[in-house]
């Protein structure tokens, strides 16, 4: 039998040596389709027999340099992906929303504990007319902290908008349903544009909010309705009794989108409308 | 395998990932490796300088270069683009590890590098765990080694993970003969090791 190996070829006629230049047999390599029904693992002596290396120790050297230039062609094409960039983008943005809240709830304490009189109470005071306050208000760290978290939430604002242009440009079709900011999360959530794409609706519906889905599977909880889609307006402003509906719908229809992203990647008015409509009249009630 | 007192360490040259070292040795977390669990344990498979080794789910290298300590050869494979990047890093400096980009599940991807092994290794996230481990003993001489990290949540969180266990032994005996089943209690939770040893 035939065997194809990384540095050559055997049969019952001998060996024929494929060269010992790395770059050379990894191309070789890469093109190389092994059937597992007739295969035999290498015996090592065999390439020495070829005249491609003279010892083991060049044997295990050549080998790792085929098999390492492979490796790094490979990471290049995964990293190429459009998608690959906005999903740190999105991560880094999530990031900063959480970094933010915390220090503007500690710079709050803090500030509270040198003005024994304030309180937030019935002030209907957002974390962002807090920190002005503190800002003002404070001297030394504080105040320092306060600029910092000010300075912080300015180029979160301007990841935002980044991140909702490179969604637009990387997924139109999940934007134009959901915006970009949402659609890029899901991306975020599903770990690529790949595997988004080939996720079912009912999948991507529940994509968040996996704690409430585990604990209905496991012990009968009622099953989640939603979870990331929920922060787009057309699902938290339906009306409770057809929001389940909307998110069904809204998530089939993601779910195409995405399908549409991936493989042809440019939106498609014909299905858009179509979509939006049939999106809308879900959040119709009956 | 080396131990300086309880401790289980490697010979070579140190920080790989930040462990630290004992006397020249490097210490071999259980509560970081599955693989130095097992052998903390008191279970496992001697790791001789002989040893060729194929390692399915090398990660970021951290257990491979452990292992690339004791042994001759480690084929190391991994799928995913960002571990990768570390694991080669890792190869780099131990000259004994052969780092190959592909999928466990495709053993035809890597097969034309392969040699047969003494020692299949495998500690893989799938929920076809048994049915890869099956796949991949084309690779392991007669009489060779197979030591599965049985994954159990992977396979199927609803599932108890004895009957996970069970169902992933009744897979193997097949073709393999089992010697050694254990929980990783308590460094790794819901994590069993299988080690079973090919039939001639």
């Amino acid at each position: 039998m035939l065997q194809r190996y990384w540095f050559g070829e055997i049969d019952e006629g001998g060996c024929r040596g494929a060269g010992t230049d790395p770059a050379a047999l990894a191309e070789r390599a890469a093109a190389l389709r092994t059937g597992m029904e007739s295969y035999v693992p290498i015996d090592w002596e065999a390439a020495r027999d070829c005249g491609v290396v003279r010892t083991r120790e060049e044997y295990v050297d050549l080998l790792r340099s085929v098999c390492t230039v492979l490796a790094r062609q490979k990471i290049a094409r995964a990293y190429q992906g459009r998608d690959v960039e906005l999903l740190q983008m999105v991560r880094m943005l999530d990031e900063l929303d959480n970094v933010i809240n915390l220090l503007s709830e500690r710079a709050a304490e803090w500030y509270q504990v040198t003005n024994p009189s304030f309180s937030r109470k019935y002030r209907s005071l957002p974390a962002k007319k807090m920190l002005g306050i503190v800002r003002k208000g404070a001297r030394g760290g504080l105040s320092d902290v306060a600029d910092e978290i000010e300075r912080l939430a300015g180029t979160r604002t301007r990841l935002m908008r980044e991140v909702s242009a490179r969604a637009d440009e990387v997924m139109p079709n999940t934007s134009a349903l959901i915006g970009g900011l949402v659609a890029a999360r899901l991306l975020s959530r599903a770990g690529g544009l790949a595997t988004l794409a080939r996720m079912p609706g009912s999948t991507i519906q529940v994509l968040g909010s996996e704690r409430a889905l585990f604990s209905h599977l496991r012990g009968g909880t009622p099953p989640p309705k939603h979870g990331i889609i929920f922060q787009h307006r057309r699902v938290h402003n339906a009306p409770k009794d057809v929001r389940g509906r909307v998110a069904r719908v809204l998530s089939a229809k993601l779910a195409i989108a995405a399908r549409l992203d991936y493989y042809r990647g440019e939106a498609v008015p014909e299905f858009l409308e179509g979509a939006q409509a049939r999106i809308d009249e879900a959040g119709v009630e009956a | 395998m080396i131990r300086l007192g309880n401790m289980l360490v490697s010979p070579g040259e140190g920080g790989v990932y930040g462990e630290r070292t004992l006397d020249g040795y490097r210490v071999w977390d259980p509560y970081r490796s599955k693989l130095a669990a097992l052998y903390t344990l008191g279970g496992g498979v001697e790791l001789t300088p002989e040893m060729r080794v194929l390692y399915l789910g090398a990660a970021n290298g951290t257990t491979v270069s452990h292992v690339a300590d004791y042994v001759e050869t480690v084929y190391a494979v991994e799928f995913a683009p960002r571990p990768m990047q570390d694991l080669l890093e890792v190869a780099r400096r131990r000259k004994n590890i052969v780092s190959i980009m592909a999928d466990a599940n495709r053993p035809d991807e890597y097969a034309p590098f392969m040699e047969a092994v003494d020692l299949l290794y495998q500690d893989v996230a799938q929920p076809n765990q048994v049915e890869i481990a099956m796949k991949n003993i084309v690779f392991l001489k007669p009489g060779g080694h197979l030591i599965l990290m049985l994954k159990t949540r992977s396979v199927d969180v609803r599932q108890d993970p004895a009957e996970v266990l069970a169902g992933a032994r009744a897979g193997l005996e097949q073709r393999l003969n089992i010697a050694d089943v254990r929980w990783l209690e308590p460094y790794h939770h819901d994590h069993a090791a299988i080690v079973c040893t090919l039939r001639e």
